[in-house]
């Protein structure tokens, strides 16, 4: 069966960007345009991965984050930190609140994402 | 010689006195006892105190807020300061500077001086907070027209002629550039906040110049670069290093190696190490940089002349960047160099 993923981003041309993307590589996709929403789908679907952007409207995703790992039907799934933020602050608080991994938007190629997720995946 | 300027009666000590007054910097003055002896407006202005304060022996300043912080700075003994920096609380920075006072061979006591800088600060920290946020900013859009050309380059939404993929490419160069120069932006903004290095951990320091190498292996075929590498009969130790920004110091020395090297010209990368220090190098038998330009090749957004007419790339950051991040770890970086002839970059990283 293909995975699921769930895109929580804001941006709608990264959104549509990832999901073409993560869809050519057999995944099934889930997307949400903030934390709320994210968090809602999150309860209602169980994705096997979140790919979570930072600067989102409403709540913020280091908020989104502590509020997944507080719950305990959540709190196993792996969530990949996406965002443009990249500070060593923010990496590291993003690490901390236990995000699996950190990547910088302008960084990574979509294969590489695409790479990282089948790679925490196991797949 | 002696009180010259009073004896001459150019100007009457009670003028002195109003001239010292109306300084901008405060004063303080402590006698040979460190007891205040003088204090003039200004600093009584910083601190919200009148001249009842004087007499006050020097340790009794950590009665009065402000003055605390400045005794803390200045300990009992009273450091000579050169223009230290001192926050003293969120409205106020000054830089403190204290000498010793004599006349002739005899100590009088301790001058400090305390020179307001919190306009300096708050600008220099709006300028940062700027940067930071457009740069951010600007990486959301270009991270879309970077993947949307990954997407379109990947052919998965069909097939492109030759023309097409070539302009494609160009783009997607273009657009790489852009992202390029927002993190050295982005880097240069970091290292003036004086917050820039991340962990240092023990790494292999080898496996991080061969990790750059192998991403160059392409360009380095594509100029036809007679490329070797040059290591020490024993094996490397760790070097503790933040892994990250060492890397991007390498991938910056051997780029300009590559990208300043003549078609076909040679590059030599060689690893060494002694007791106390690590050392990389790379050379290239590229333009060099000529000799008016090499005091400035560190600064920041400078290029040599002759790279700026050959190469229209480049933002003039790398170098400054690096040169940075390898005095933050304690290293040294340097270069000799000959117009015409090629160039050869040095750094050495602390073992200990």
């Amino acid at each position: 069966m293909a995975k699921k993923i769930l895109i929580i981003e804001d941006e709608k041309t990264l959104r549509f960007l990832l999901a073409q993307s993560l869809i050519a590589a057999g995944f099934e996709i889930e997307e949400a345009v903030d934390g709320e929403e994210g968090l809602k789908k999150m309860r209602e679907n169980k994705p096997d991965l979140v790919l979570l952007d930072l600067i989102l409207p409403t709540i913020h995703g280091f908020e989104v984050l502590t509020q997944i790992k507080k719950d305990s039907s959540l709190e196993s799934i792996p969530v990949l930190i996406l965002s443009n933020l990249g500070q060593k602050e923010e990496i590291e608080k993003g690490l901390k609140l236990g995000a699996t991994d950190f990547l910088i938007k302008a960084h990574f190629s979509l294969d590489e994402i695409v790479e990282k997720i089948k790679k925490v995946l196991s797949l | 010689m002696k009180n010259d300027i009073f004896s001459k009666k150019i100007i009457s000590p009670e003028k002195a006195l109003i001239v010292i007054d109306n300084l901008n910097d405060g004063l303080m003055v402590f006698d040979e006892k460190k007891k205040l002896c003088f204090i003039n407006l200004s600093a009584q202005r910083m601190f919200g105190v009148n001249r009842e304060i004087l007499g006050i022996d020097i340790e009794e300043m950590t009665n009065y807020p402000g003055l605390k912080e400045i005794f803390f700075l200045l300990g009992k003994e009273i450091k000579e300061l050169d223009k230290k920096e001192l926050e003293i609380n969120k409205d106020m920075v000054l830089e403190v500077t204290s000498l010793s006072l004599f006349k002739e061979e005899e100590k009088l006591g301790y001058l400090v001086i305390l020179h307001d800088i919190t306009r300096e600060k708050t600008i220099e920290k709006m300028k940062t907070d700027f940067v930071s946020l457009s740069a951010h900013q600007l990486r959301t859009p270009l991270s879309a027209i970077n993947w949307a050309l990954d997407t379109l380059l990947k052919e998965r939404l069909g097939k492109l002629n030759d023309v097409q993929k070539k302009m494609l490419e160009q783009a997607k160069e273009s657009n790489q550039r852009m992202l390029i120069l927002v993190k050295d932006l982005l880097d240069v903004v970091k290292i003036e906040e004086g917050k820039y290095l991340g962990k240092l951990v023990p790494s292999d320091f080898l496996k991080i110049v061969q990790d750059v190498i192998k991403d160059y292996q392409e360009e380095i075929r594509k100029k036809e670069i007679q490329f070797e590498i040059q290591l020490p009969s024993k094996k490397l130790p760790k070097v503790k290093v933040d892994p990250e920004k060492i890397s991007s110091v390498v991938q910056n020395l051997i780029d300009n190696a590559i990208r300043y090297n003549l078609r076909g010209g040679i590059m030599v990368i060689s690893l060494n190490f002694d007791q106390n220090n690590l050392f990389f190098s790379v050379s290239d038998s590229g333009i060099g940089i000529p000799k008016e330009d090499q005091k400035n090749i560190f600064s920041k957004f400078f290029r040599a002349s002759n790279a700026s007419k050959l190469e229209t790339e480049g933002n003039g950051l790398g170098l400054f960047v690096s040169k940075n991040i390898i005095e933050a770890h304690g290293g040294k970086i340097w270069f000799e160099s000959e117009e015409g002839r090629g160039t050869t970059f040095y750094f050495s990283l602390p073992l200990k």
